[in-house]
């Protein structure tokens, strides 16, 4: 299947999910993308997974859907895991690398959410219309969406250059530039949509919470962003590199 | 809605450059102080660009045929990297080399390729360029200067502000109005080449408030120019320095300039033994910020290479890099303030120059406000 029809065919599963996703998504083998394909899966690996993510996070369906891919790398019956990190422990995976590796895929669901945000906030910029005209056309609503946008770049940046390789070769430090890069993207972009949207965004009725609050969750989990800032700075500070040389590794 | 970035990775042929370029770059910058390094690209030494251009180093992308090294975008990318991070003193001949050649390949007369590019390779000939005005500054398409036809050529007459090294440079590539009025905007403007040794030419530094003089003004007096001063056509100079701004913004100069600072505040933590948490969550912070700008400069470096006119990306890396190199100043400060024990004077020496001039990150090559305009524009807002 090529690349395009396989995340199409993702696409279409997660449009389609009910209200218990599980037997579906365990029918479609989805969950086993990571796993070798001798044992029936995709041997997918990390550059795979991202747009899987990503996908994931557009359209706010559960992050545990990630989760239990990760975690069907050492447990093919898991099902509707929201932390992966335990399950890979006691797989045999060092904490640290099955930490990161989370880390890494909220970080991508993460970009994903973000980039949804976006569009809607383009959308109902350009459709609200207070004072004569859409309030699109007010410079101070198209500086927030600019810088917006320019987290929602960086963001899925650091996201996709943290997801390469094998699943248990994640980088660390490549990691932890996600995560944090993502949560400090997640808290900007998620103020900036709920500025644009105005009371009407905060309504239960309107999707936007539903993005803004796995956002939200998403930063809660797996480490927040002084934590692996932390991490990232110790690695640093542990060798004698200038900070070009730091960077060019991540 | 943009198309997202693609990230690149350099090829090995382009990465086996970097080696040689460190190895001189420490030999050429041992001893001098961190506060000297961090000016960068804002730092003139003729001397040191000619043994840059020695190398084969200036003009790198430049074609064989004019003097250029006929490498990839990538290979450039890796020499101004280590550059840019050494904090290597190019002011001389970085706009000649970034902007103008390119300019004059793509416009100049086959005169001028043949004469310029060839000297601005071997870094004998420094550009400088002529946008703002007394009375023009983000506001470009209101410029006043203005050149009239003669029998043989133009005479130019007004002036232009805060020109990088104008009182230096060789040449001024300047955006003038060659027909119609303030009115007209962006119509009637053209770019016009300037040898600053032309009668009525007068320079004058401007002092900047570290006490350099790396920006001037430049003012004409009935300068007589010859025909071929036009670059490119006339009433176009507004398209074409819009097309020449995508590879002004683009480059690693928009996330470097704070690093020689970043560099030695990170020797003094490490001097100090094991950070503390805080310690180590600056320099986390700094570096996954530092990491992600560089992936996405080198993205927008693939679209470069790949023939795209970035102007929108561009800008988004710009406005995104300035505001990370003005923050750290900033934060180093905060931190270095509840230090025990004495700081090292050149540390200090250097934070102080980028707390004042860091100001200016967000100033040259398009303001803020500017670039956020574009990307509005690019999101389809404006």
């Amino acid at each position: 299947m090529s690349d395009d029809l396989f995340l199409d065919s993702f696409r279409k599963l997660l449009d389609g999910l009910g209200a218990d996703p599980w037997p579906e998504l365990s029918a479609s083998g989805f969950l086993d993308v990571l796993r070798p394909e001798s044992e029936g899966g995709a041997g997918l690996d990390l550059s795979g997974l991202f747009p899987l993510a990503f996908e994931t996070g557009r359209r706010a369906a559960p992050p545990a859907i990630l989760q239990t891919l990760l975690a069907r790398l050492v447990d093919p019956e898991v099902l509707d895991c929201v932390d992966a990190a335990p399950v890979l422990a006691a797989g045999g995976v060092p904490a640290e690398t099955g930490r990161a590796l989370c880390a890494a895929a909220d970080a991508a669901v993460m970009a994903g959410l973000i980039d949804a945000l976006q569009s809607m906030t383009l959308d109902h910029a350009s459709t609200r219309r207070q004072f004569g005209r859409e309030i699109s056309k007010f410079q101070a609503i198209q500086h927030q969406i600019a810088v917006m946008a320019e987290e929602v770049m960086a963001a899925r940046m650091a996201a996709e250059t943290a997801l390469m390789g094998a699943p248990l070769g994640v980088s660390g430090p490549a990691a932890a530039v996600a995560k944090l890069r993502c949560g400090e993207a997640a808290l900007v972009c998620s103020g900036v949509a709920h500025a644009v949207h105005g009371a009407i965004g905060v309504s239960a009725e309107h999707a936007l919470h539903r993005y803004t609050g796995a956002l939200h969750r998403l930063r809660l989990s797996h480490g927040g962003e002084a934590w692996w800032a932390r991490r990232l700075g110790e690695w640093a500070l542990s060798r004698r590199d200038d900070a070009a040389t730091l960077a060019r590794s991540l | 809605m943009l198309a997202p970035l693609v990230p690149a990775a350099i090829g090995p042929e382009d990465e086996a450059l970097r080696a040689e370029v460190r190895a001189f770059l420490a030999e050429r910058l041992a001893g001098v102080p961190g506060a000297l390094r961090a000016r960068t690209w804002m730092g003139f030494d003729a001397d040191f660009s000619r043994d840059l251009a020695a190398r084969g180093w200036v003009g790198l992308t430049l074609p064989v045929e004019f003097g250029g090294g006929g490498r990839s975008p990538f290979a450039r990318f890796v020499l101004i990297e280590e550059v840019l991070a050494a904090g290597a003193p190019v002011a001389a001949h970085w706009i000649a080399e970034r902007q103008s050649a390119p300019l004059l390949l793509r416009y100049g007369t086959e005169a001028q390729r043949r004469d310029i590019v060839p000297r601005i390779c071997r870094g004998e000939a420094f550009f400088c360029i002529g946008m703002s005005e007394p009375n023009s500054g983000s506001d470009l398409a209101s410029v006043r200067t203005r050149a009239e036809r003669t029998a043989n050529g133009w005479r130019l007459n007004g002036s232009k502000i805060w020109t990088t090294y104008g009182h230096k440079a060789h040449y001024m590539v300047a955006l003038v109005r060659t027909s119609g009025g303030p009115d007209d905007r962006q119509a009637g403007l053209s770019q016009l080449l300037i040898d600053l040794k032309t009668p009525g030419v007068t320079a004058r530094p401007i002092r900047d408030l570290a006490g350099d003089e790396h920006f001037s003004e430049v003012f004409f007096e009935d300068v007589d120019l010859p025909e071929d001063a036009l670059i490119g056509q006339e009433g176009q100079g507004w398209s074409q320095v819009n097309a020449e701004l995508a590879f002004e913004r683009s480059g690693p100069e928009r996330l470097y300039s704070s690093t020689v600072l970043i560099d030695e505040w990170m020797d003094f933590i490490r001097s100090r033994g094991g950070p503390t948490e805080s310690e180590a969550e600056l320099a986390g912070r700094m570096l996954a910020r530092l990491a992600t700008l560089r992936n996405m400069s080198l993205a927008v470096t693939g679209q470069l290479a790949r023939g795209e006119s970035p102007v929108v990306e561009a800008s988004m890396v710009k406005d995104l890099g300035a505001s990370f190199e003005q923050s750290i100043p900033a934060l180093i400060t905060d931190h270095l303030a509840s230090v025990e024990g004495p700081v090292p004077a050149p540390l200090l020496a250097t934070l102080d120059y980028l707390a004042g001039m860091s100001p200016t990150f967000s100033l040259r090559g398009g303001t803020r406000e500017i670039l956020r305009g574009i990307i509005a524009r690019g999101l389809g807002l404006r």
